[in-house]
Formats: C-alpha cells, structure tokens, sequence
C-alpha cells in the first residue's frame, strides 16, 4: 500500500504519477473507496490531500460567482470597510508586464504542506488537517496576527468587528484570524466539494476543480498530469495544494 | 497598621470573590421544559454538571480531527433547546430567555462559545452586499 | 576611594504629581483596551494589510529597550569595569520595568487577550514567538535574582556569574524579537538574519538612551551628583551604539540593493515611500543619526549634560521613528506574488497598503510607558536604588 501515499511534490510527481499510471488498475478499487464519504465518527484520513486545479483560462474578469458564493456558505458580511472586511476568497487580475496580456484567477489560501502560517503560531492554533487543509483553531487562535504576517499569498484575515448571525457549520468572530477553510464542512459530510467550485461550475466556467491530489484515478490528478500545475511563489518551496494553470 | 489593613481588603476580595460559589445549578431557575428533560443526550445531572466538558471535547475532535458526529455537538444542542418566542423569532443570547443565557447569567459565568457560534438554529439568511 | 551608598527616596508632591501623570495614563491605556475589546479592531488603525502597528512599535521599543538597559548593569558586572557598579541596581530596575510595559501592549493588542492562559500554556516550539514568550518571561526572572544578589551582602559575590547568565540571556532575547521579522520569509522588507544584529545594536542604543534620560532627572530630583568620569562614559557609550546603529542600517539597505529582488522596496524606502522616506530619512537619520553625533562630537557644546539629554532624547525619537519604519513599511510594501506582472485586487493587491494609526494605538502604548515608569517609582521608594553620588572619588575609572 506503501506507494501509493507518496505525496505530490514538484519532485516526486512525474515519477509516482508514471507508477501509479502503470499500476492503477488493480488498485482501483481502493481510490474507490476513498471518494466515498467518511463516517462521521472517523477522523480525516492523511491518505487523502485535497486540493484544486484552478484554469486561468476559464476564469473571466467580470465574474465573482466564486467570492459571493464563499461570503454565502460562510455568512461573511461586509461592513463597508474595505481595508479591514474579511475576505477568504478574492478576485485577482495580473497584466504581464512584458507581453500585456491580462489574466484573471481567484487567489486564496493556498494550503501549503509546509505552510509559514503554522510555523510561526505560538499557542498551535494554525494548523495542518491530516488531509492537508490548513485551518485556524479559533477555540485556541489569540489573535496575534503573526500568521498574517508570515502568510506570502495574505490569505488570512482578521476579524475587527462583533459578527451575529454566523451560520452554524462555519463559526467566526471577533479577534481571531480566519481563512478559506476548503469548506471543511462540506468535505466532512461527504459532498466532497467547495462552494466555489460549485458556484464556478454553476455559472458555465470550468476554472476551479476540486478533489484529493493523492489519487492517481481523480479528475484533478489526471488533469494536474495532462496540463500540469503551477505552483505560486515556488520559490518558498511550501507546495501548495491549490495550483493554477495557464498562467 | 498598614499590614492589617491589607490584609483584610485582601480577605474581602477573596469572600466577594468566591461568594459566587454558593449559586449551583441547583438553586437556579431552569426554562426548561422538564417533560422533554430525559430527551437529552445524557441525563440532566449529568448534563449540568459536565456539558461544557462534553462540549469544549467535540469542539477539539471537530476543529482538528474532523469528527462530526452530532450527539454532543453545540449545533445539537442549540437546535433541540432553543425554541422560538410567542413571536416566532429566536431568543437573544444576551437575553435570560435564551437556554444557555437563563442560568450563564444567573451564575455570572461567562459563555464564550456565542462569540462564535450561532446561538439560534440555523435559517438561510440573506447576505446584504 | 569613597563606597558608594544607596539611597530610597521619600514620598512627596514631585512623586505624586508623576504618579498621578502615569495613572491617568495607564487609565487611557485601560480606555483603549476595553474599547476595543468590546468594539473590535476596526477602531484601530491596522487592517488586513498592516496587521501590526503602532502598539507593536511601542511594544518592541520598550522590549528591546529593557534588554538593552541591563548593558550598563552587564558593562560592570560582566567587563568589569566598575565605574558602572554604582548604577547596575537602576539598570536591572528600568530592565525589568520597560520588558513589563512591553509585554503588557502586546498582551492588551491581542485578538483574544481573555486567551492569554491559552498562550501561556499551549506552545508551539517552531514558532519564534513562543520562544520570546519564555525568553521575556525568563529575562524578568533573571534580573530578579540579578537584583537579589546586588542587594544582599552575603550575595554580592555571585554577581558577575549571574550578571555573565543575564548577558547572554539578553543576546538570546533581543536576536529572538529581531527574528520575529527576520524568520519572515514571505516579506520582501524582512527575512534577512541581519535584522537580528540590527536589533541587538538598537536595543544597546535605546536602553543607554533612556538610562541617560533617567539618570538626567535623577541628578535634578534627587540630588545624585556626578563627576566627570560618568559623564564621559556615557557620552562615549551612546556616541558608539549610534555608530553600531548606523553600521548595520547601512549594511542591511547595502546587501538589500546588492539583490534584484529586493531593489522594488529599497527604491520604495528610500525614495518613493512618501511618508515612508520622510520617516527614514528625516526621523531616523537625521534626528536620530546625525543629530545626536553632531551634538555629542561637537567640541562647543559637547561638555554639558543638557546636550546629552538632548542627544538621547533624540535618540529616543529616531529610534521610535527606525521601528516604526521597519514594523510598518514592511508590511504596507505589496507582496510580489507574481514577479513580472502587475497585480490588482479588491485587496491591496499590487498597491501600497495604507495605514494611519488611531488614537487607541498610542494610548495603548502610553499604557506600556505608564507601567513601566510606574514600576521603577515603585522601586527607587521602596528599596535602595539610587546611588547617593556619582562623584569621580566614588568611582573606580
């Protein structure tokens, strides 16, 4: 079982994915299995690394179905403060300074494997799911802010004002730091899926695609294998599990 | 002479201080609807006494392990306690109608958990942008 | 060769009248932290972009001015040089007073400062600043029994053990909180180990700047009389730490314009940073460079403590003004996250972030001052801090 754990880095990609191309066919009913949901009773699985392929391609400049769906899902309300507004999700336009061409993508948390965020917390409350989702313990979160500072993509947020009305399955308040969650709550019933990706596809682009980098057999693997992933800022060397393609 | 009196405004400190002790979850009024009171997850001693510990458990396993059974979950218990008012809208946490507020602020003990998490069952609500 | 005594200092109008100063201070700072506590950050200055601001200028200056200060304690006990013994009791009574107002703004900065428990005993040991929580913690223990050993008779021959361990606690604390922004990989403005240096050299300055400041009111208040040999120490050991300042902010910018990479926010500070570049250039090098050297080397006006204190206070000023540059530049300078194209967002992507501190900033840093001033009053009337004289008889050169 061992080979089959070995994890997506820039290194190890090309070789483990021409392995498992060699050997998927007996295993594939173990990948089976995994895409089914999780009991509610069992803990994420490391066996599993989600992630998401997002097509620069795809992704257009007038289009913020994929941020007001995240505000939704997480009940994120604006208090018409730009600068200190929570924003898990946001809409990114690039002009290549060489060429002009312009591009447009969604940036977010990018949930590293070795994310600087975790490192630098004091009391842990950064952390790293086993499943590779980097969250914020907000039952242990100060609100010291040092992730913010250490984040390279600012992800993260800090929340400045008094929230009501939070959505049950997505809690936030007042001075803890907060960021894209991967909609951990969805993944933990078992719908495998972001309300970004949902809201992309919803609205006719393909650009964002959810699912577990580890197997060879899913969607985002096989496209990560045909088109390839780039990875923001890899001169840090974090892989991140959000990768962008077309850029 | 200074010795004693500091010593004695430390000893009213520590009385005012504890006196909070006295109030139980016994000697406090409960709204709660006593026909439905072995309908909870465990019984109602056991309820009073260790919720939180229950609770702040199922917060940990389901902050960082992602476990998300429901029995102890907060969301449980908000949607099987709190029950709408005569005019159809939820209790305020801030108000003693609200199930957790009715003895937290009759026992002056903090709840922090509301800073958070929703203290009403949950209702689509519409985003103002 | 006279021995120096010691003296505490009575009760009177001129006390109260600081007392009652530093308590409305303290209660502005009480104001701050409870409003924003019930309100939220939003009241502050700081955003999602500038995440930390005035408080924390205030905060590491006061911080890294506690280790710093213990240097006159350390030139005597760990050099040897015992024309500095008469002040190392004030020198640990100011250390430990500046690191408790210090500590005191971060902790009333935080998000959840009613979680302060939960940093106290849930440490994740990768993490710098977890490591700082026990080096500031340990540092007041240290200086304590510092302290301890210089009082007691029986004790005073384990100072210069103490002292040594004090030392080299203090290296580690001031190169911990410099590396709190040198471990920041991401920011083009941080991640070089030369901060942690940079730090240690501004903590000397600042802490000998305040400790000349202190001794100048001493003198006026209570009568400590000094002589020529002090006085020129002094003089000499800030005009040093200037240079030492001076030194590595060169070498820092210097090694910053050698690289590519980092010439976009060099060009930013030096030239294009409005605000920014009148700070750095204006506040740092001037008030707090040239200024203070000028006034300390100038033959004409060199010889009287009125142009010390001048020179340290403005030390003190640019000092303030160098972190200020360093905390806040740093962070509203935009992210490169995608080198050769020019980004935009709803979220200061690509642009200089803004930042413009509130009033809850400075008194929540007043507090940290309040605190610290509050504990050396405490001090010097309860046990024998001051030195009776500072007279060149008193004093082995």
């Amino acid at each position: 079982m061992k080979k089959y754990e070995i994890k997506l880095d820039r290194r190890n990609f090309l070789k483990s994915s021409t392995l498992l191309g060699i050997s998927s066919v007996a295993p594939g009913v173990f990948f089976q299995e995994l895409a089914h949901a999780r009991d509610l009773d069992k803990p994420a699985s490391s066996k599993i690394r989600w992630g998401m392929l997002i097509d620069t391609n795809q992704c257009t400049e007038d289009c913020d179905a994929c941020v007001t769906a995240c505000d939704e899902e997480h009940g994120i309300e604006d208090f018409g403060r730009p600068s200190t507004d929570t924003q898990w999700i946001r809409k990114l336009n690039l002009t290549d300074e060489f060429s002009g061409k312009s591009y447009n993508l969604p940036m977010m948390c990018q949930h590293c494997e070795n994310p600087p965020c975790v490192d630098v917390c004091p009391t842990g409350a950064s952390f790293i799911r086993a499943d590779g989702i980097v969250l914020v313990n907000p039952h242990t979160c100060i609100g010291c802010r040092y992730c913010m500072m250490a984040c390279p993509y600012k992800a993260r947020s800090f929340v400045h004002e008094n929230l009501e009305n939070q959505v049950p399955h997505s809690p936030r308040g007042k001075g803890c730091v907060e960021s894209c969650n991967l909609c951990v709550h969805k993944i933990d019933n078992g719908e495998n899926n972001t309300a970004c990706a949902e809201a992309c596809q919803k609205d006719g682009h393909q650009a964002i695609l959810f699912g577990n980098l580890n197997d060879p057999e899913s969607e985002i693997s096989k496209q990560l294998h045909k088109y390839g992933g780039k990875e923001i800022r890899s001169d840090l060397d974090l892989n991140t599990a959000v990768r962008y393609r077309g850029i | 002479m200074y010795k004693k009196l500091v010593i004695k405004t430390l000893l009213t400190f520590l009385l005012v201080s504890f006196s909070g002790a006295s109030i139980t979850h016994e000697n406090i009024p409960h709204n709660i609807d006593t026909s439905l009171a072995d309908k909870c997850v465990e019984p109602t001693e056991i309820m009073r006494a260790q919720h939180h510990i229950f609770i702040n458990q199922q917060g940990h396993d389901t902050v960082v392990k992602g476990i998300r059974t429901t029995k102890y979950s907060l969301k449980n218990c908000i949607n099987c306690h709190i029950k709408p008012l005569a005019d159809g809208s939820y209790p305020n946490i801030k108000s003693k109608e609200h199930f957790c507020s009715g003895c937290h602020i009759e026992a002056a003990a903090q709840v922090e958990c509301f800073d958070c998490h929703a203290s009403k069952p949950f209702k689509k609500i519409v985003i103002k942008k | 060769m006279n021995l120096v005594r010691y003296k505490s200092i009575e009760f009177d109008k001129k006390i109260l009248f600081h007392v009652i100063i530093i308590l409305i201070m303290f209660a502005m700072s009480l104001f701050a932290f409870t409003t924003l506590e019930h309100e939220g950050h939003w009241l502050t200055g700081m955003n999602n972009q500038v995440v930390w601001g005035v408080p924390h200028v205030f905060a590491i200056f006061l911080i890294v001015a506690a280790s710093g200060i213990l240097n006159i304690a350390s030139i005597s006990s760990v050099f040897g040089i015992s024309a500095y013994k008469p002040l190392s009791r004030l020198s640990a009574l100011l250390a430990i007073g500046l690191l408790v107002g210090g500590l005191m703004i971060l902790v009333m900065d935080l998000g959840r400062p009613d979680r302060l428990i939960v940093a106290m005993t849930t440490f994740n040991f990768k993490s710098i600043f977890a490591w700082n929580i026990f080096l500031y913690i340990g540092f007041i223990f240290v200086v304590v029994i510092y302290l301890w050993m210089m009082f007691e008779g029986r004790y005073n021959k384990h100072v210069s053990k103490v002292g040594m361990f004090a030392y080299a606690w203090r290296i580690i604390l001031t190169t911990g909180t410099g590396s709190i922004f040198g471990f920041l990989v991401a920011k083009e403005a941080y991640d070089s180990a030369l901060l942690a240096p940079l730090f240690i050299a501004m903590s000397l300055l600042f802490g000998t700047a305040i400790f000349i400041k202190t001794l100048y009111f001493l003198r006026i208040y209570f009568d400590v009389k000094t002589g020529e040999i002090i006085f020129k120490r002094l003089r000499k050991l800030l005009l040093y730490f200037i240079l030492a300042v001076f030194y590595f902010t060169v070498l820092f910018h210097l090694t910053n314009l050698y690289a590519t990479t980092h010439h976009d926010y060099e060009f930013f500070l030096l030239f294009s940073g409005e605000i920014y570049t009148y700070l750095f250039w204006i506040g740092q090098i001037l008030l707090g460079t040239f200024l203070p050297l000028f006034l300390i080397t100038s033959n004409k006006i060199n010889s009287t403590w009125h142009s010390l204190l001048l020179a340290s206070l403005l030390v003190i000023i640019g000092g303030f003004i160098q972190l200020y540059v360093i905390i806040i530049s740093g962070q509203a300078f935009p992210l490169d996250m995608f080198p050769g194209y020019i980004e935009s967002s709803t979220f200061s992507d690509g642009i200089v972030a803004e930042y413009t501190p509130s009033i809850y900033e400075f008194m929540l840093g007043l507090g940290g001052i309040a605190i610290a001033s509050l504990i050396f009053i405490l001090g010097i009337l309860s046990l024998e801090f001051i030195p009776d004289s500072l007279e060149d008889e008193y004093l082995q050169n």
